[in-house]
């Protein structure tokens, strides 16, 4: 089956959509409310292409691609279209002195597309009626009303994704918002904080408190989180050598397809801890004293051959950790059978 | 898990038992929702009304621990039925008679009587399952953390094998692993009985191999598995301990004991990022970096090998634990090599172990590498036993129901189970410097139907006095209609009213896991 884009003749799959082809065949079609994990739902209207036969434009996100249909991607119609939406987003957006959308910290999409494809009349800057829950305490999670596009995304995977439908599109008109049940804090929410509302929002209207105002990193690590047996990789974000944000790299690329949980994004306040541990201790007349690594060393190695030379190398155990590198655990149990000779070598999590 | 994370969105059915996954395992529960939402149909049997129940087609709020009563007759009405995969058990496996045999008695209204499951749910499930081709099994502690947790697990097998769900995409059997690196922890080989790579200490050539590659004599005896050296300490026969990034005394069951065997050893190392409980027994507390401070690789729950990468410095004079462990072995006299990076030591656990000889650091993309990995171009193993069960023939494993080790009696009638939320991790030695956790569940609870409450005149939100055989603690009770009445749970997470003070520490016949999931206590007004 072939579908016709801008004069080229596309192979594609029932059930395809005409963004899903344009984009496979490199054409460049921009989006607000489009999210892979998300059903479409056209809400947007940047992705507006002609469709030959159909008096209006039509959204590509939600349009399928059929066996002959003839799709016009660019052209003077759908730029004066974008232009017009763009200038209506922007009245109703903070924007900066230049007049363009402003940047929090993190990305923002409708700027970009602004810069991409300019905007039409200059319209009046609307006054802001959307709501925010200014007594929200939760911890987590950062709600500016100035920069939200109403397009959804977040109240949609916290529907489709998470499936808790702790926040939804509430009041009507100018004054929609995206809100709780009465607008309670998210604490007293069915929320559970993943942040999948912060993931999918594409202007930066949800953040993470913790880090509101620090820019993400221009060049994250990739890792994998250190809390449960699903592997979530995990984007860390550096700033002045301090971990300042986790995020997931982008969905379809890892095992946890764009996702996190609570703890994957938000529990890592222990790494900067001051009570992290940062000095070997000896316990000395009852008391554990700050010492040098060679000493604790020493101590650690006499105190233990110790027990074996009075015991034998079966009267030592060695605890590994699930929560330590492969290697960190290799080298325990090398550590256990070569260097002591005992099998007395094993994990934490033995279930 | 003999399948993979990516195709449970995929399955027609999802079987979970004795897994919170929701809480334990959120992203792997999106993959399941995602499932739900496309159709699949979603079986819970778990003592309480977990939140995936608000979104399955059957919960099965079975007593705790009476799981092999309801598994049986689970087999029960697939064989009376004859919804057996004959051509699967002719090919692929052996001794099914012994189950068939062991099932005949296991009737639906028999397990009823037992775990309070009605009969006909049982046989409706027991029918899905069967004849339902990518029907998943996805179970977690619930199912180990009891004194029958191998015959619990012989017994999903056995439901596996009899209706032919291995070597199926989006089917199979899959304990989800509680921890980050459980799995690689297990690869590695530290476990009394393997070597990496799951090679026995007790075979003569797997020691050879390692003899010659680590240039030492090994022990040919097989050591003590984690629950019989707790023990061991306070019987003097283990007097002195490395712990390496478990708090040891808030995790293992039945606290005090564990308190009066650190007492009686003579020499206790500890290597944490934090400070921990079991440092109070401590004579050299060693400083280590966490897993944003250093280079490695976690195997996850799907055998998928993924790389750790350094973001940030140690605080102060931490190090590495692989650093630290390689300063210390040398201290002790052994000449372990001077590895410059941990991919060098993976690379030594590689070459000495065929299942990830093919892996290393530099091969590691971003959707990992699942092992069985044998060669440098393999490309990785995403279903397990595809083609027929990886050892040649699976053998059918016969189990009968028995109780569990401590049941309610009249001084400590509740059936307490014990567990980890969505907010907080084990020790929570992490989680409880998170503001978000705190401010969700700042301190411990038990939930309890309200039936029980008012029995004992307590409401919600009220501080009480939880009771095991063991020890006493404080918590606040929350009223829930999750529960079952007669049964309460309590999170693990909390150190300063230490829910393992109750817990018992009787353990698996086989594998001594303790039973965390079941022990008898009562609530009383604080």
């Amino acid at each position: 089956m072939k579908v016709i884009i801008d004069g080229e003749a596309v192979d594609f799959e029932l059930g395809e959509t005409v963004l899903e082809v344009a984009q496979r065949v490199g054409r460049s079609i921009p989006t607000l409310c489009h999210e892979k994990r998300l059903d479409p739902v056209g809400a947007c209207r940047m992705c507006l292409v002609e469709v030959q036969g159909q008096r209006r434009l039509q959204p590509s996100c939600t349009w399928k691609a059929t066996e002959g249909a003839v799709i016009t991607t660019q052209s003077q119609r759908i730029d004066t279209h974008r232009q017009v939406l763009l200038s209506m987003y922007v009245a109703d957006h903070a924007v900066d002195d230049q007049g363009l959308p402003k940047q929090r910290g993190v990305g923002n999409q409708l700027r970009d597309q602004v810069l991409e494809y300019g905007t039409g009349p200059q319209l009046p800057q609307l006054p802001l009626r959307r709501a925010v829950r200014e007594h929200d305490a939760n911890p987590y999670i950062h709600f500016d009303a100035e920069a939200c596009v109403l397009c959804a995304a977040c109240v949609r995977y916290c529907d489709e994704v998470e499936a808790v439908n702790a926040i939804a599109l509430v009041e009507r008109g100018g004054r929609t918002t995206i809100g709780t049940a009465d607008q309670q804090g998210l604490l007293d929410s069915s929320c559970e904080l993943c942040g999948g509302c912060i993931a999918v929002c594409p202007t930066g209207a949800m953040t993470e408190r913790p880090s509101l105002g620090i820019p993400p990193a221009p060049e994250p690590i990739r890792s994998t989180c250190n809390f449960c047996g699903v592997g979530c990789q995990v984007d860390l974000h550096v700033t002045d050598g301090r971990l300042t944000r986790v995020t997931s790299p982008p969905p379809g690329t890892t095992v946890n397809d764009g996702n996190l949980c609570v703890k994957g994004r938000f529990a890592s306040e222990f790494v900067h801890h001051p009570d992290r541990l940062q000095t070997p201790m000896v316990r000395r007349n009852g008391v554990l004293e700050p010492t040098t690594w060679e000493d604790a060393l020493q101590t650690a190695a006499k105190g233990l051959l110790g027990v074996k030379r009075r015991h034998g190398a079966d009267a030592l155990g060695f605890v590994s950790s699930s929560r330590c590198t492969g290697e960190e655990n290799y080298l325990m149990q090398k550590l256990a059978r070569a260097a002591f000779g005992t099998n007395n070598c094993h994990q934490c999590a033995a279930t | 898990m003999t399948n993979s994370i990516p195709e449970i969105r995929d399955a027609d059915m999802l079987f979970v038992i004795g897994s919170n996954t929701s809480e334990a395992h959120p992203i792997i529960a999106m993959e399941m929702k995602r499932a739900v939402r496309r159709g699949a149909k979603l079986v819970v049997a778990d003592p309480r009304a977990i939140w995936l129940t608000k979104i399955a087609d059957h919960h099965l709020q079975l007593k705790p621990g009476t799981d092999v009563a309801l598994l049986t007759a689970m087999a029960h009405v697939i064989i009376g039925e004859d919804l057996v995969d004959r051509e699967f058990v002719t090919k692929h496996t052996e001794n099914f008679e012994a189950v068939r045999d062991a099932v005949r008695d296991a009737t639906p209204e028999w397990a009823e009587s037992i775990t309070g499951v009605p009969a006909d749910d049982i046989r409706a499930v027991a029918r899905l399952y069967a004849t339902t081709k990518k029907a998943g099994i996805y179970y977690t502690l619930g199912i180990t953390e009891h004194t029958h947790g191998t015959d619990n697990v012989y017994c999903l097998a056995n439901l596996v094998l009899m209706t032919g769900h291995l070597g199926v995409r989006s089917a199979g059997m899959n304990p989800l692993r509680g921890q980050n690196n459980v799995q690689g922890a297990n690869d590695a080989g530290a476990s009394p009985v393997f070597y990496p790579g799951y090679q026995r200490v007790s075979d003569p050539a797997a020691r050879a191999r390692f003899e010659a590659a680590w240039g030492a004599p090994l022990s040919p005896d097989e050591g003590m598995n984690l629950n019989v050296m707790m023990k061991a300490m306070g019987q003097g026969k283990i007097r002195g301990l490395y712990v390496m990034g478990e708090d040891i005394l808030l995790s293992e069951p039945n606290t005090s004991k564990m308190e009066e065997g650190l007492n009686k050893v003579e020499f206790v190392v500890v290597q944490d990022i934090l400070p921990t409980e079991t440092m109070r027994f401590a004579d050299v507390v060693l400083p280590a970096a966490c897993f944003v401070e250093k280079d490695g690789v976690f195997t996850n729950s799907d055998r998928r090998v993924q790389r750790v990468r350094k973001a940030v410095e140690p605080p102060g004079e931490a190090k590495a634990d692989w650093e630290i462990l390689c300063d210390l072995a040398r201290a002790v006299g052994y000449p372990m090599p001077h590895y410059t990076a941990p991919r060098e030591v993976y690379a030594e656990m590689a070459a000495l172990s065929d299942k990830f000889a093919g892996i290393t650091h530099e091969r590691i993309g971003a959707m990992g590498l699942q092992w069985p990995c044998p060669t440098p171009d393999h490309p990785g193993t995403v279903t397990l036993h595809e083609d027929g069960p990886l050892k040649g023939k699976a053998t059918f494993m016969p189990a009968f129901y028995r109780p569990s080790e401590e049941l309610p009696d009249d001084a400590y009638p509740l059936v307490l189970s014990t567990g980890r939320t969505l907010y907080h991790y084990n020790a929570a030695t992490q989680t409880l410097r998170a503001k978000g956790a705190l401010a969700k569940q700042p301190e411990n609870f038990v939930e309890m139907h309200r039936y029980d409450a008012r029995k004992r005149g307590l409401h919600d939100g009220q501080r009480v006095r939880v009771a095991s055989r063991r020890g006493e603690i404080e918590a606040v009770v929350a009223v829930s209609p999750r529960m079952r009445p007669g049964c309460v749970w309590m999170p693990l997470h909390f150190p300063d009213q230490l829910t393992n003070r109750l817990t018992n520490d009787a353990g698996d016949v086989v594998t001594s896991t303790a039973e965390y999931k079941v022990c008898a206590v009562e609530v009383r007004a604080g």
